[in-house]
């Protein structure tokens, strides 16, 4: 079995060492991850190693705020949801969606899918990425992350929001709960009234980030030089800022010099070093499972090998196969680049951590600001413009609907 | 009034966008809030470790970037507070009444965090006139002292004196202690609060901290690192091989696309059908006035007609593709972010990445500016979805009275004034 195959390959470099100890690297490295004997009695395909095995793939599959609950949702949901989701992932095997919900059988099937799952994608990595604790004032330049990260987030937090795959404003399809009767009616000016509020809370969003930004900023300029003009910040009619209080004031104060000053998440803690503690037991379990995934990338070859001498071998399709789906797949590739091409690879993507710097400073530390505002700027113009175009369609069409009326005359609204 | 389903869709449409922009709203208050307190002054009970630096090189000056020591030097100097502590303890035991303050130097600025060490073993009310202008933290550590087992040492290690995990904040010596042990909380009881903004310079973040941020970062530069080493080409390979095998057990099926996938290429698409609806629209919509434009116009045409056959195309691809391999859609409440690219940042694994910016106005600009793309964002999308409702609305009413009249207004104002201006109507009454 696994221990026949140690000292697996020395000379290619990574993956030296044993099977125990990969799949060790591996355990320490999942959320929740088994024990190294659980993998192995999956590979035979011991009944007892399934409802871990379940478990892992559940919280590896469901989103944060489920995975941390106090309480996850029963044995047989958890295993329905992780048959849907590898539904929806493309999983090849149909074994897995018959096997049963209550964990009583299937352990190498799930170790299959694990295995899948972690050779597609950097899925440690994704894990880790998706629950990192984040230590600066952070600010995504993107809109793929939704909602969570819109705003900067400040507050040391050390189970950071969900990042929901919701398209920006994408209501929940089907939502009775709204307390709506399903035969209830409203009036289109009631749908005016919402479009006006929303418009007014977007203005109020704006200004309230106006002064979180300036706030902000006050951390990170030198003494002296600004600390006597910048006046402690009053209720929001004040143009001071936060940030930018809390950049200017903690300057020279960061341990790492490329930073050079706190944000307000580590001044935080230090104003409230206890309640800051949780903070740090949370980063120290990240670097925990940091080290393990470093070491799991080390050994992983061995895992993979161990993998494939293990799969049943279907000769009968085997190479006709591969080449059928190696020029499928190119042909595939190919066309989808010709829509992907229409994208903007120039746009910045992801969180960064915002640190105040003198204008002069030379360029490489980091994405610049400017930069930020040109790639925003265009992406804006491109984005009225799109807008302008829906509404001159809209305009055009009405106006062809009106214009036939008889007996009405319809003057349109000046176009802006 | 509108129709029920219609009216269902466009509240729940508009009440989950009312909902997501409460949510920023909600998670900017609270980052709000949270600066703001930081900006206050800082409770005595609960200031922050304006950290001493360790060792005799009590740096009275704010601690500048150019003389951050580097994590060697901490733990040396760590050594050195150790071996100071010792000889304090010797020195105390020589002479109880200790006045000798510890062979601490203080260049005589506002803050010598070291001086804590002296005022434990001075006389009361020798270290007022130092200590009353370190803020309260020296607090903090006094009300430690008297804990037995180790009362310097807690004083003078770095980590302890945040005080993790102790109840540095409950305690607040009385005024009336004066004895040794809490002599500079008498100081402290001068109301100099501490504030960001004259004492902000002076902070060092705990050592704890500071070890688990910086073995943190170097671990994530690690990940990275080793996804991109030689020695990971016989590791793809082995994957590749798993993969394969995987994918040829099920049988004749093509590379498996997964439902995210296909829900992307399929936005992808609608993006495409709208630009060429558009385009074909202006086109159809111009009015050419030489045979030069005619001609033109029918190229573009053409051109449209045949990227839209390939996205048609492309569209039956996908139909087969999902039928054949039974992708159903995510299940409800899970979230693709693990397994999608730009889950907090295309590329985890890059080390902090950092946005530099060097005014106020910059930040402010910039932060502006991603809440305009949001916004504009969103809106595209409601404009969408109430084009998609309102049109037809309009389109199939059968007859034309006041009550119809006020409704096309209204869908007019909001399709194309986004609201804010409305279109007049007049009826034409015949004259005579």
């Amino acid at each position: 079995m696994g221990r026949q195959r140690r000292r697996v390959d020395r000379a290619a470099g990574a993956g030296s060492g044993t099977l125990p100890e990969a799949i060790a690297a591996l355990s320490r490295a999942l959320p929740c991850g088994p024990s190294p004997e659980t993998f192995r009695r999956a590979k035979f395909d011991r009944p007892e190693a399934a409802p871990a095995l379940w478990q892992l793939l559940f919280r590896v599959l469901s989103p944060v705020s489920e995975a941390g609950a106090t309480a996850p949702p029963a044995p047989e949901a958890q295993a329905r949801l992780v048959k849907a989701a590898l539904r929806s992932e493309g999983y090849p095997r149909p074994a897995l969606a018959q096997l049963p919900e209550d964990g009583s059988r299937g352990s190498r099937e799930l170790l299959l899918a694990l295995s899948w799952l972690l050779a597609r994608r950097p899925l440690l990595e994704r894990l880790l990425a998706r629950t990192r604790v984040r230590l600066g004032d952070e600010v995504a330049v993107c809109e793929c992350l939704g909602v969570s990260t819109g705003c900067l987030g400040t507050e040391p937090d050390p189970c950071p929001l969900q990042c929901e795959d919701l398209a920006f404003g994408r209501a929940n399809t089907g939502l009775p709960a709204l307390g709506l009767g399903s035969e209830l009616h409203v009036d289109i000016r009631h749908v005016q009234w919402l479009m006006g509020k929303l418009r007014f809370q977007w203005r109020n969003l704006v200004s309230t980030q106006q002064e979180q930004c300036a706030l902000l900023s006050k951390v990170a300029l030198e003494d002296g030089t600004w600390g006597r003009c910048c006046c402690l910040p009053l209720p929001p009619a004040q143009p001071g800022s936060t940030l930018f209080q809390i950049h200017l004031y903690t300057w020279g104060c960061h341990s790492d010099q490329s930073l050079g000053h706190l944000s307000a998440t580590e001044t935080e803690v230090l104003r409230d070093p206890e309640g800051s503690q949780q903070l740090l037991q949370v980063l120290e379990q990240e670097n925990a499972h940091l080290a393990a995934t470093v070491e799991w990338r080390r050994r992983e070859l061995v895992f993979w090998q161990w993998m494939v001498r293990g799969q049943s071998r279907d000769p009968a399709w085997s190479s006709a196969l591969r080449a059928l789906q190696e020029t499928v797949g190119q042909e595939l590739a190919a066309l989808r680049w010709a829509w992907d091409q229409g994208r903007d690879p120039a746009q910045p993507h992801g969180l960064y951590r915002l640190v105040r710097s003198e204008p002069g400073a030379p360029a490489g530390r980091g994405l610049q600001a400017a930069e930020v505002i040109g790639a925003l700027r265009s992406k804006e113009a491109c984005l009225e413009a799109a807008l302008r175009q829906l509404q001159g369609q809209c305009r055009r069409e009405l106006a062809r609907l009106m214009g036939a009326l008889p007996g009405f005359v319809w003057i349109s609204s000046p176009v802006r | 009034m509108l129709p029920a389903d219609c009216s269902r869709r466009l509240v729940a449409e508009l009440r989950g966008a009312l909902d997501a922009c409460a949510e920023r709203q909600r998670q900017l208050e609270r980052s709000l809030r949270v600066s703001r307190r930081l900006l206050r002054a800082w409770e005595p009970a609960a200031t922050p470790a304006a950290e001493p630096t360790l060792g005799p090189e009590a740096k009275g000056e704010h601690l500048s970037p150019a003389c951050t020591p580097s994590s060697q030097d901490l733990k040396e100097l760590e050594l050195l507070t150790q071996a100071l502590e010792k000889a304090a303890r010797v020195r105390k035991g020589i002479s109880k009444a200790g006045g000798d303050k510890a062979p601490v130097p203080k260049s005589g600025s506002t803050v010598t965090p070291v001086t804590t060490t002296p005022s434990h073993l001075q006389a009361p009310g020798q270290a007022d006139g130092r200590v009353s202008e370190t803020s309260p933290p020296r607090g903090i550590c006094q009300t430690k002292a008297p804990t037995k087992g180790h009362p310097e040492r807690r004083l003078l290690s770095s980590e302890d004196r945040i005080s993790w995990g102790r109840g540095a904040r409950a305690t607040r010596p009385g005024p009336g202690l004066r004895d040794q042990q809490t002599a500079p909380p008498a100081a402290q009881q001068a109301p100099e609060a501490f504030t960001l903004k004259e004492k902000g310079t002076l902070l060092q973040l705990p050592m704890a901290f500071r070890k688990a941020a910086s073995q943190n970062s170097r671990l994530w530069a690690q990940i990275s690192s080793t996804q991109t080493s030689d020695s990971a080409d016989a590791t793809t390979t082995a994957k590749t091989q798993f993969l394969q095998k995987m994918q040829t057990a099920s049988g004749p099926h093509g590379p498996g696309l997964s439902a995210a996938e296909v829900e992307a290429e399929l936005g992808r698409l609608q993006e495409a059908c709208s630009l060429l609806r558009l385009r074909m629209e202006e086109e159809v919509a111009a009015a050419p006035v030489d045979w030069k434009q005619e001609l033109r116009c029918l190229f573009t045409l053409e051109g449209l007609q045949a990227l839209a056959g390939q996205c048609l195309c492309r569209l039956q691809e996908l139909r087969a593709a999902v039928a054949e391999q039974q992708l159903g859609p995510w299940p409800v409440g899970g979230s693709r972010s693990t397994l999608s690219p730009c889950g907090a940042g295309a590329d985890p694994a890059r080390g902090p990445r950092l946005l530099l910016y060097s005014s106020t106005q910059e930040l402010q600009t910039l932060v502006a500016l991603r809440l305009q793309v949001a916004m504009l964002t969103q809106q595209i999308h409601l404009e969408k979805v109430l084009m998609a409702e309102l049109l037809p609305l309009v389109h199939t009413q059968g007859r034309w009275g006041p009550r119809e009249l006020s409704l096309c207004r209204a869908v007019h104002s909001l399709l194309c004034d986004a609201g804010e201006r409305f279109p007049t109507v007049l009826q034409d009454e015949p004259t005579g």
